[in-house]
């Protein structure tokens, strides 16, 4: 039964990430030959602080996307999970952003902040404030490639909160009004608790998503300005493709895989406590 | 240790190769229906620049039978190159591309571009000095013959004509100048002083101005020393001490489209660009377009830009024959002043410049003249297979964060210094 998984994940998990390991260890550029270097690729991504501060950058980037995201697709779903038509259509309006490709929405959204022609700029100078460059000011260009992301994925969010509020009983929020629980109460003692697996998932795939950047970046930002905007899958694109390091890459694909062993290894951590604790 | 490339290619690629191996392996079809030698050629010219390289190559076709060129778009020249890497390592490489001139040392090194002077006429042709391969990179005619220049260029300065009319200025000449000119300038919220992307290419022109080079004639990447961090740190006053500079949003060529953009609004007074934008910026301007040499400080000082057309040794024979016989028709001085005179690329033979100047050129384009005159003034690049690597992997993103951010000139250089001695 296990053996076809097993062969699938072998050859397109296994294999690929034993090599990389392997490939980690030399100075490669594809067309010279390898120099076996053992862990200076390591050293080298180390020591310049270059891991460190793509690290901090990814996971800063994952916390704004997956919290933006789950409080977003909550609070609309909670709002929006009303019948007739005008609802539904606003929830399809929102939905609809999920659909478009990354490139599509991309490249909206770079027009839109144009910090001389784009929507949002004409928007700051209606109200007076002054000029930001949204993309340009390394202070603001992660914050909003993480405010377009959550954009995008806000829908898929709120669907899934919208499914997992319609399978809470309705007879749990009668017997907690019954019992005097005011909105805040019920949500906080009775639909929150049940809709703790359906976050949990949410988290999940919005972390996948927020680790997963590449289209937002390439075309928003190039990784700019200043690094700012360098996010782990891309600055693995960066090195093999860009600057001719395959070593460095595969030391930097290595390292991103532990750091998600890790993130996977907490979040297991996390469901099994959840399920222990509603089985006790 | 050193492992033989095909050994590690095997061991490491094995997977990923064996989906292409279907494709790249199979043996490709030289000659199309007609019985035309299919020339594979790459390039990664937009707009203006593309429209010229695509009638050479439909003149190409009206001259001759036998060779049918297959040009493809592969995106910008970094882009295109990174395809152009993984082609030649998938064995798929097209026989003819074009690839930036810093690249060719490294290319060269990995043994996968041919020499092209045991083609016919190649070693003839009447380059420009400055431009080919044997003035424009230092050592450069001691080698073979790997690059024939297309498209080469140098950085200029261009000046708002009637914001320096109306300011009673001249083109700065000078490093005290240009800071001065560029704070005289600027109107806070309106319009900048100068503005030039924030890139290897113009900071190369700076180190080599205050007196320095990239690499010492031992072949170690100092990166000017100290006047690679004067250069820097020029930058540096400009835009935060001065506040007479903006440095302009984007990576690589959306930074150089964002000057231009700024220049044609008004936004900018004078700029440092490509003389590739000659045509370009005086065809869209509404104000005369002035072109001045790059200020000097120590001496006079610039760099070449553009690329160089290469042909891949793994290509067949025949493509590579073909390849040859189509470098030779772009070099003619027809096909080398059309080019040149469309755009603002330099023109890469002497009969091409030689007819540009009889047919009055010159005399009509002024700003093409400064353009010629400052070839004078050209720094060869070192051969240096390093070159390119330490260019965009550890100097390009390093000028943009301590421009941006303001941080430690000094300090900055001294950390790519270190890296760019270790193996990548």
């Amino acid at each position: 039964m296990l053996g076809p998984s097993l062969a699938a994940w072998t050859l397109f998990v296994f294999v690929p990430l034993g090599l990389a390991a392997y490939e980690s260890l030399f100075a490669w550029d594809m067309l010279t030959d390898p120099v076996y270097v053992g862990g200076a690729n390591y050293a080298a991504i180390a020591e310049s602080g270059e891991l460190g501060r793509i690290l901090g950058r990814t996971l800063g980037f994952s916390v704004l996307v997956v919290s933006g995201s789950m409080a977003l697709g909550l609070g609309l779903a909670l709002l929006l999970d009303r019948p007739g038509r005008f609802f539904a259509f606003v929830r399809g309006a929102i939905f609809s952003a999920y659909v478009v490709s990354w490139v599509a929405v991309a490249l909206l959204w770079v027009l839109l902040l144009d910090p001389d022609r784009g929507a949002a700029a004409a928007l700051l100078r209606l109200v007076g404030l002054p000029r930001v460059g949204f993309l340009t000011d390394p202070h603001a260009a992660l914050v909003t490639l993480a405010a377009v992301t959550i954009w995008k994925i806000t829908g898929y969010a709120m669907v899934v909160f919208l499914a997992g509020l319609r399978s809470v009983p309705q007879s749990l929020h009668e017997a907690a009004s019954l019992d005097g629980a005011g909105r805040i109460a019920r949500f906080r003692w009775v639909t929150w608790p049940l809709l703790k697996p359906t976050a949990a998932f949410v988290a999940t795939t919005s972390l996948i998503v927020s680790f997963q950047a590449f289209d937002v970046v390439r075309i928003m930002t190039g990784g700019g300005p200043a690094r700012a905007t360098t996010l782990f899958v891309y600055a693995i694109y960066e090195q093999v493709f860009m600057n001719l390091s395959v070593g460095r890459a595969s030391a930097l694909a290595v390292v991103y895989f532990l750091v998600l062993c890790v993130l996977a290894a907490a979040q297991l951590r996390a469901w099994r406590s959840q399920t222990v604790g509603r089985r006790a | 240790m050193s492992l033989s490339r095909r050994s590690f290619a095997r061991a490491s690629l094995a997977a990923s190769l064996a989906a292409l191996g279907g494709v790249a392996g199979c043996k490709r079809a030289v000659r199309d229906d007609k019985g035309r030698i299919r020339l594979r050629l790459w390039f990664s010219l937009g707009g203006r620049n593309r429209e010229v390289l695509l009638e050479i190559v439909k003149r190409f076709h009206a001259a001759q039978d036998e060779i049918h060129v297959e040009p493809v778009y592969q995106g910008d020249y970094f882009e295109s190159l990174a395809k152009l890497r993984t082609a030649i390592a998938a064995k798929a490489a097209p026989a003819l591309s074009h690839v930036v001139a810093e690249v060719v040392p490294y290319l060269a090194r990995a043994s996968t571009l041919e020499p092209l002077d045991g083609y016919p006429g190649m070693k003839e042709i009447p380059f420009v000095g400055p431009l080919a391969q044997s003035g424009g990179f230092r050592g450069g005619g001691e080698r073979p013959l790997y690059g024939i220049p297309l498209n080469r260029s140098t950085p200029l300065m261009y000046c708002n004509g009637d914001i320096f009319a109306k300011e009673g200025l001249r083109p700065p000449t000078t490093w005290r100048e240009l800071v001065d000119t560029a704070k005289a300038l600027t109107r806070p919220g309106t319009r900048w002083g100068h503005e030039v992307p924030i890139s290897w290419w113009f900071w190369v022109a700076l180190v080599g101005q205050a007196g320095g080079t990239v690499f010492d004639e031992a072949g170690r990447a100092t990166l000017g020393d100290e006047a690679g961090v004067r250069a820097l740190r020029l930058w540096q006053d400009l835009v935060h001490r001065d506040k007479a500079m903006r440095p302009p949003p984007g990576r690589d060529y959306d930074a150089w489209n964002v000057v231009n953009q700024d220049f044609l609004g008004g936004r900018a007074a004078f700029i440092w660009t490509s003389t590739a934008y000659i045509r370009y910026l005086e065809d869209n301007a509404k104000f005369p377009v002035i072109a001045a040499p790059l200020p000097s400080e120590v001496r006079a000082s610039v760099p070449t830009g553009g690329t160089f057309f290469v042909v891949v040794k793994q290509a067949p024979d025949e493509e590579k024959i073909a390849a040859a016989r189509f470098l030779r028709f772009f070099c003619e001085a027809e096909q080398a002043a059309y080019l040149s005179t469309r755009t603002g690329y330099l023109p890469i033979t002497t009969p091409a410049a030689a007819k540009m100047r009889a047919d009055g050129f010159f005399a009509k384009h002024p700003n093409d003249e400064v353009a010629q005159a400052q070839l004078a003034n050209v720094d060869p690049w070192p051969w240096e297979p390093l070159l390119f690597r330490i260019e965009r992997d550890i100097v390009d993103p390093r000028l943009e964060e301590a421009v941006l951010l303001d941080r430690d000139a000094a300090s900055v250089l001294g950390e790519a210094r270190v890296l760019a001695a270790r193996p990548g």
